[in-house]
């Protein structure tokens, strides 16, 4: 019969497999063949090729006894051998290659690094894929505002109502205490505390260093502290049983000491755990105390989509009863009403490990989120900075081979196989490999630390742990066998007559090469590009009219400290002689606190329609002032009028909510006491202020009313007047020492409070700026690479040319402007991608830059500019060498 | 038991052998299982067991004659050993008295 097998799989399956099974498997699987040629030849030869792929069974392959003659070891050690003597006789080359692959191994580790911390973020609490967090979505005319923080009653619903769940642990955010010893005089401010459940230790698998953690949290008023939170308070031994006093008058018993957590977790930032129970409202079955972050946690094999399900049923069965019963003037069918209006609100969940990365900051949060957006390009640059290396790799050494075509002619006239020749450049690619895996984790410790405060973390290379070593090893051998191979078997192709003719071998793949650096300057023009987008994006968020004064404004925290005397406080600090005016709230347009209400005008209470949920702050007579705040209509609250405790400003988006203008909406009362329908409070709108940004700039701005304070003010803005600051401040602080004695002085300036909510996007334009900075270095050095060698092989053409006459300038354009027309059409590929990539990026921002052609212009030019300075250096060396010199031999 | 243990797989096979007494090689093991099993069945799997059950010594194998087919491969026939066919009874007497156990079970409504 005249069909055949596939020859390469045949030779694949006779290579490995073992004389003793060879004729048994490749009879049958020829058998099989010939059955299948007769339905389909095609089919059957890429089935038997699979087959003999599947028959590579440690069972069938040959032992490594056989390949370990001493012959292979020989001829290994002699690859070995030759490998290293050629990387010493060509230092240049060696050194070029080396460093550019160690600088995009140690750039890709870095990255891993990264991607690996982020995520694996909260997975390492006990079962933390059953974890989940309870939610309340509230709906407000068709948008969704999620709260991950729920009412209190919830966790003993759950806990008695639904089978399937391992456990319910319930937080409460306390934001800071200031904290002491119960004898010590001075106090220390501890900025994240929080109330936890007595299931809490059980529920995410942390253990106690110290105390019982099944008996932690039973009592109120029982305290865990972390370790260095511990030794930083008493030193660890003597922790447990100590008294402290939280805020001045609360005693709390400390019961426990925790291991630090993870600084990938939720609770990474948390040092004082207090127990839920010490808190008054912890039984309260009020159902509308939105004060309890609740996490439960799933039996193993039970479904999430139950969960969500049965949440949705909370809502009818206990929310809406309550509600009932407590407000007088609700009925069901007014709250149904509500419904069919786009007004309703529904539980549900979300899992613990796609807090960190897959859902957006919400109130009730933890701490600030990650976005999947920045771990996908930060992997996009990783492969990138790679791909640039070993790109450099292949093209330095193809380009390098024309000098080896006499030692691979010697190496098969002497009866090297064809093999025997890729064998000897790939030790050779692995060699440069391994070098630069060395070189890479040096340069990667030393970075580390930098990279760790540009990417906000606290990793550690680890070296002890056997499965990174596996991972480093088995990557870099990857990288050596894909780098390497294609060199290894452009080389051996060569002809060993033409090589030792020593006539014009020609060396195969200079289209690749080509392609390659196209490759990589398209990768770095748009690296260059999305630099830019990024940095003029981050300048035009922070030079952007924000609305308010944000500039020598002074905060200061924890003013409720001084008690009944912080009025008497305001006035002193008033006096000092560069204040310029001083506001008391809790509420700033900077992250601090928020509460939103839902307000009803006068006659429409109750119709859900006209229902507004918006920002309520409580502010005094001097915050508009204070911050500058621009009144369109109407008037301040004044100190004059009794009346204006029961007023109210709005800004313009709330105006528009209302569906008034500033001027019509003057005198218009509004109501958020729904408690008592016969006697309702009611504010009265007084002025209306310019919408101000008081969320950052992603978003657009919110609907907010100010009302005058009737909560505690906690900070204090302090509106400085003259350059000389340290001054005032030192006035203020002896000011505060004698009036809170032994609390905590703590400060900061208002637009830095401000540049700090822009810190991610930040910390991307650093990131962006390095790996560009890296790439670009990456892609020089292979062109200068290309460069030198380009001069180096045309060195007679360049003699010839020179003789005749050709200017130095001529010889230099030439040679040069190859390497440009690469450059440009690689510039030309990138630009639309990075227009593209980065219009995505900004789609994110409600007040965002036009990207505009200057940004493209700028990374062309540099791109282009950076290459000519690359080549040009060995152009002029190879144009002005001396033409005696290249021509005399031969 | 554990030295004489047998996989599904192999049972499968082993009984393939013994039913195709020194008639049984590779391909026709592999087209008798996908008959009975109605299913592909990979041939370096069938090879696999075919080597698990002849190291435990339930099977023996010796070559045929050259011929023309197979790219002049012989072929190697499978033949079941005494122990083989003793592991076969027992397995097939386990189940049995266990399945006679099994009281009358309806599941109709």
């Amino acid at each position: 019969m005249n069909i055949q097998p596939p020859k390469r799989a045949l030779k694949l399956l006779r290579w490995f497999c073992s004389e003793d099974y060879i004729e048994e498997i490749e009879g049958d699987l020829i058998e099989i063949f010939e059955h299948q040629y007769e339905e389909s030849p095609r089919r059957a030869k890429r089935q038997f090729t699979w087959r003999v792929v599947r028959s590579f069974h440690p069972a069938f392959i040959k032992s490594f006894q056989k390949f370990n003659n001493s012959n292979t070891t020989a001829m290994f050690k002699n690859y070995v051998k030759v490998s290293w003597r050629n990387l010493k006789r060509q230092p240049f080359f060696t050194a070029l290659n080396t460093f550019g692959l160690a600088i995009g191994m140690a750039g890709a580790l870095l990255v891993s690094l990264f991607l690996y911390d982020e995520l694996n973020y909260d997975k390492m609490f006990a079962g933390a894929d059953r974890i989940y967090r309870v939610n309340i979505d509230n709906m407000t005319a068709g948008e969704v505002n999620k709260y991950g923080a729920v009412s209190g009653p919830l966790a003993d619903v759950i806990r008695s109502d639904y089978p399937h769940i391992d456990g319910v642990a319930r937080f409460k955010h306390t934001g800071s205490k200031l904290i002491r010893q119960i004898d010590a005089e001075q106090n220390v401010k501890e900025d994240n505390v929080v109330g936890a459940d007595a299931t809490f230790f059980q529920m995410f698998g942390l253990d106690l260093i110290l105390g019982d953690k099944s008996s932690a949290f039973k009592e109120a008023n029982s305290l865990v502290l972390t370790r260095s939170a511990a030794e930083k308070h008493f030193g660890l031994s003597e922790a447990l049983g100590q008294e402290m006093l939280l805020d001045n008058d609360e005693v709390y018993l400390v019961t426990g000491v925790m291991e630090d957590l993870p600084k990938n977790s939720f609770l990474k930032d948390y040092n004082v755990f207090l127990s839920v129970s010490s808190f008054d409202d912890h039984a309260s079955l009020a159902w509308n105390n939105w004060n309890f972050p609740t996490f439960v946690k799933l039996k193993e094999g039970a479904s999430e989509a139950d969960l969500q399900a049965y949440l949705g049923t909370v809502k009818d069965r206990y929310l809406l009863p309550w509600a009932i019963k407590t407000y007088p003037g609700l009925t069901i069918e007014s709250l149904k009403e509500q419904e069919n209006s786009e007004n309703y609100m529904v539980f549900d969940a979300t899992a613990l490990t796609d807090i960190h990365l897959h859902s957006p900051n919400i109130s009730g949060d933890f701490n600030l989120n990650g976005d999947v957006q920045n771990i996908y390009i930060l992997s996009f640059i990783g492969a990138f900075l790679v791909l640039l290396a070993s790109v450099n790799f292949m093209n330095l050494s193809t380009a390098r081979s024309l000098k080896r075509a006499k030692e691979v002619g010697i190496r098969k006239t002497l009866g090297s196989h064809r093999s025997a020749v890729v064998g000897q450049f790939l030790t050779e690619a692995m060699l440069v490999t391994l070098l630069s895996l060395v070189l890479a984790i040096g340069m990667a410790s030393v970075a580390l630390p930098y990279f760790n405060a540009l990417a906000g973390k606290s990793m550690v290379i680890p070296f002890s742990q056997v499965s990174f070593w596996l991972l480093v090893l088995g990557a870099s051998a990857l990288l050596g066998l894909l780098s390497g191979s294609y060199p290894a078997f452009i080389m051996s192709k060569f002809s060993p007559l033409k090589g030792l003719k020593g006539g014009t071998q020609t060396v195969g793949g200079a289209r690749t090469r080509s392609v390659l650096v196209i490759i990589q300057f398209a990768v770095s023009v748009f690296l260059i590009v999305g630099t830019l987008v990024v940095f003029r994006q981050i300048s035009f968020i922070q030079g952007k009219d924000v609305g308010f004064q944000k500039d020598q404004i002074l905060v200061l925290n924890d003013v409720s400290a001084i008690g009944d005397q912080v009025n008497v406080f305001k006035e002193e600090v008033d006096r000092l002689a560069y204040v310029d005016r001083t506001s008391l709230s809790s509420y700033l347009p900077t992250p601090s606190d928020r509460s939103g209400v839902t307000y009803f005008p006068e006659g429409k209470v109750f119709q859900g329609e006209s229902a507004i949920i918006i920002d309520q702050w409580h502010v005094d007579f001097d915050y508009i002032p204070t911050l500058n705040l621009n009144l369109i209509s109407g008037r301040n609250f004044s100190k004059t009028l009794k009346t204006d405790s029961s007023g109210v400003i709005l800004n313009e988006a709330a105006v528009s909510m209302l569906g008034q203008t500033p001027e019509s909406v003057l005198g218009l009362r509004i109501t958020d006491d729904l408690s008592n329908e016969d006697e309702m409070h009611f504010y009265t709108v007084i002025g209306v202020v310019k919408n101000f940004h008081f969320e950052t700039l992603r978003n657009s701005i919110d609907a907010l009313s100010l009302i005058i304070g009737k909560r505690e003010a906690n900070r204090m803005m302090v509106k400085l007047k003259a350059a000389d600051f340290a001054t005032t401040i030192e006035g203020i602080d002896d000011l505060w020492s004698e009036m809170a004695p032994g609390q905590p002085f703590d400060y900061y300036f208002m637009d830095d409070s401000f540049d700090e909510t822009y810190k991610a996007e930040q910390r991307l334009g650093y990131i962006f700026i390095t790996f560009t900075t890296l790439s670009i270095f990456i892609a020089c050095l292979g062109l200068f690479g290309l460069a030198a060698f380009n001069a180096e092989r045309r060195a007679k053409e360049i003699g010839i040319r020179k003789v005749l006459g050709a200017t130095v300038t001529q010889i230099t354009l030439r040679l040069s402007s190859e390497f440009l027309k690469l450059v440009t059409i690689g510039v030309v590929i990138s630009l639309p991608l990075a227009w593209y990539a980065m219009t995505q990026w900004l789609q994110e921002f409600t007040y965002r830059i036009d990207i505009g052609w200057m940004v493209f212009a700028i990374a062309a030019v540099l791109a282009v500019l950076i290459s000519i300075l690359t080549v040009s250096h060995q152009s002029m060396k190879a144009a002005l060498s001396n033409p005696v010199k290249s021509l005399r031999s031969e | 038991m554990s030295e004489h243990s047998l996989g599904e797989f192999e049972e499968l096979i082993l009984l393939l052998v013994a039913a195709h007494n020194h008639e049984a090689y590779g391909v026709l093991i592999l087209e008798n299982l996908e008959e009975k099993l109605n299913k592909k069945v990979n041939i370096s799997a069938v090879h696999v067991a075919l080597k698990r059950i002849q190291n435990k010594g339930f099977v023996e194998s010796h070559f045929g004659g050259i011929t023309g087919e197979r790219g002049g491969r012989r072929k190697k026939y499978y033949a079941i050993t005494a122990l083989g066919k003793k592991v076969l009874d027992r397995q097939y007497e386990l189940r049995t008295s266990i399945y006679k156990q099994i009281p009358n079970i309806s599941f109709g409504q």
